[in-house]
């Protein structure tokens, strides 16, 4: 109760600047369907809200309390594969799946915690990666209710109604656009809050010095299983989220290690223990992977008259340049880490900061 | 009057090593007890073993009339029991005032209040302008009064100093003494670990000595002074 109220204290001091750009931005983004009637546009929005969704849960555990799990393949999976066996195979509309997901995955969470909580530094993101790959081997072999290495395939998903009112019937992108937007806007309040409460303090005190958390009375046991859990919660409702809008699911894709680390470079490209650092990541990122994917390079290289089309260096371009947009992305992706210590967000304070000072 | 801390029989061992072997000790309110010994004595390790870092292999220890043996430090830390690091550890990069928050919420769960405690505090260690310092920038001597404002926040009964005056000019340490015999003032228990001769006969109302894990002697100042046996093992080297 008394930390209820402190919140809401907490709220009413923020200062009007932020507050009002926050509310603007949001507006826009309301609006952005009606006005920008373009599927593509809108693909790429729901990515990059999804992302948000994926980075910030990941922040709560690795950013504030610093535990850098490079599993949460495992709670992304959990949420992908309840509600899509749920909606497949048992006709549970994705809402409820979504929930579900939600429960296992934070059971899950607790059951990896009290395992992996008792190492730290490198060991504990060792046990977090190997825990993850048990459940995707589990997931592979357990055929009956998985389906295995052929995955799940979304067939139909049921209608949105409340009585006999049809809310959404998801036959266009604008549904997904909304609910991804309102659920990356509720994981940033929540990473609001928790910034600004006990818990996070807890959090960020276990973070810079475990033992002398310990000392001060935090049990660092508790923190660690709740900050995961909240983490894990988030998590989840990306992977049910992904797993609906994308339609399909298998091991290799939502429980790979492949989607940990995906989740982990959000943060860390945008800045980790931040509010808006996974934001700035997943602005990055997604773009730029959409962008090699559909090979921007050599289409860029061919416009600006460098490389003939015809010539047999564009054909081998166009051949070979959209395989390798892993290759370039993580290229991308090492340099940044090498010279923005602090992720893009960080990067950007500093040299705002640096003119800020200059002038004065 | 009966002990705020007691120690019966307590010893930890590393493998073959008995870095403490059967101490035993009561401490009564309101005083100060000087720790001391040579390097490697065992003191800090009986730290650890008394705030629950590692549980003692034997012996058991009470707080307050009850047993706190194998308590975990962050129950040992509410129940009134408070340490600082002699290797200090402050929360580089939090604040200094966020710093000592994190002590101050073992009280309350509100950051309000925790404000307000750790204000209080930063102004009884002479910080109240350094608030919005990031700590891992202080320097040594402020490290170091950072970590007396952050355990004097968790509102202790009793106080475990790991050599808060090592590392410091002679300013600085005269200023530590000043704040623990204020803290003795305001009736908290405290033992204190300090390699500085002159600092510890000053403060402490006992003293124990350790050498090789074992304790040497326990007395006044002048009753150690005058021990011969702590002499040889210990004071004399200092003097040579
Ligand atoms: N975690 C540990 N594992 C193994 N040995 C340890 C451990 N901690 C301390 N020791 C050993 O126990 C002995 C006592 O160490 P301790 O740190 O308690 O000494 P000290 O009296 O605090 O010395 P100093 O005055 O140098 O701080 C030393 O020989 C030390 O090497
Ligand atoms: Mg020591």
């Amino acid at each position: 109760m008394s930390i209820f109220g402190e919140i809401i204290g907490t709220i009413r001091r923020v200062s009007p600047l932020p507050l009002l750009t926050f509310l603007a931005v949001t507006g826009a983004l309301l609006l952005f369907p009606p006005l920008v009637d373009s599927p593509y546009a809108l693909h790429i929005m729901i990515l990059i809200f999804l992302s948000v969704i994926m980075g910030e849960s990941w922040n709560i555990l690795g950013g504030y309390t610093g535990q850098y799990s490079v599993g949460h393949a495992a709670y992304f999976g959990a949420g992908a594969y309840t509600t899509m066996i749920l909606m497949q195979f048992r006709e549970v509309p994705p809402w409820y799946g979504m929930l579900a997901g939600i429960a296992v995955s934070i059971l899950t969470a607790l059951i990896i915690g009290s395992i992996c909580f008792r190492l730290r530094g490198p060991y504990f993101v060792l046990a977090s990666i190997a825990a993850t790959e048990i459940l995707r081997l589990t997931a592979l072999n357990l055929k009956d209710f998985t389906n295995g290495a052929e995955g799940i395939l979304a067939t139909d998903i049921p209608p949105l109604q409340f009585g006999s009112f049809l809310v959404t019937d998801f036959t266009t992108k604008d549904p997904f656009y909304y609910i991804g937007l309102v659920f990356a806007l509720a994981v940033i309040a929540v990473t609001w809050i928790v910034q600004h409460s006990k818990i996070g303090y807890c959090f960020q005190a276990i973070r810079e010095d475990q033992d002398a958390a310990h000392s001060l009375g935090i049990n660092p046991s508790l923190y660690k299983n709740l900050s995961l859990a909240i983490s894990a919660a988030f998590t989840s409702l990306a992977g049910s989220f992904y797993a609906v809008y994308i339609g399909f699911i298998d091991p290799t894709t939502v429980l790979s290690l492949d989607m940990s680390v995906q989740i982990v470079l959000i943060c860390i490209i945008g800045g980790i223990g931040t509010i808006f650092g996974p934001v700035v990541g997943a602005l990055v990122l997604v773009p730029l992977s959409e962008a090699l994917r559909s090979n921007i390079i050599t289409q860029g290289l061919i416009t600006a008259g460098l490389v003939n089309e015809d010539s047999p260096v564009g054909q081998f371009l166009k051949e070979n340049l959209a395989h390798a947009h892993v290759l370039i992305y993580g290229i991308l992706v090492v340099v940044v880490i090498l010279f923005m210590p602090d992720g893009v967000l960080g990067f950007l304070r500093k040299i705002l900061t640096g003119k800020r000072r200059k002038a004065a | 009057m009966s002990a705020i801390l007691e120690l019966k029989h307590v010893s930890k061992f590393f493998g073959g090593l008995a870095a403490n072997s059967d101490i035993s000790f009561a401490m009564e309110p309101g005083m100060i007890k000087g720790l001391i010994g040579p390097n490697g004595a065992g003191k800090t390790t009986l730290f650890n073993c008394i705030t629950g870092y590692y549980p003692p292999s034997r012996g058991e220890i009470f707080f307050k009339g009850h047993p706190i043996t194998g308590l975990q430090p962050d129950r040992v830390c509410r129940l009134g029991m408070a340490r600082t690091w002699q290797k200090v550890r402050p929360l580089v990069k939090m604040t200094v005032l966020d710093n000592v928050m994190v002590g101050a919420l073992c009280r309350t769960n509100s950051l309000a209040k925790a404000r307000n405690i750790a204000m209080e505090q930063l102004s009884v260690v002479g910080m109240e302008q350094k608030t919005h310092f990031i700590a891992g920038g202080l320097p040594i001597g402020e490290r170091k009064k950072l970590e007396m404002a952050r355990v004097l926040a968790t509102k202790p009964e009793l106080l475990l100093l790991d050599e808060v005056m090592g590392g410091l000019n002679p300013a600085e340490s005269e200023e530590i003494i000043r704040l623990i015999l204020e803290i003795k003032a305001r009736g908290i228990t405290q033992m204190v670990i300090e390699h500085d001769m002159k600092a510890i006969m000053r403060i402490s109302d006992r003293i124990v000595v350790l050498n090789s894990g074992e304790k040497l002697a326990e007395g006044t100042p002048a009753e150690i002074v005058a021990n011969q046996e702590v002499v040889d093992a210990y004071l004399g080297e200092s003097h040579a």
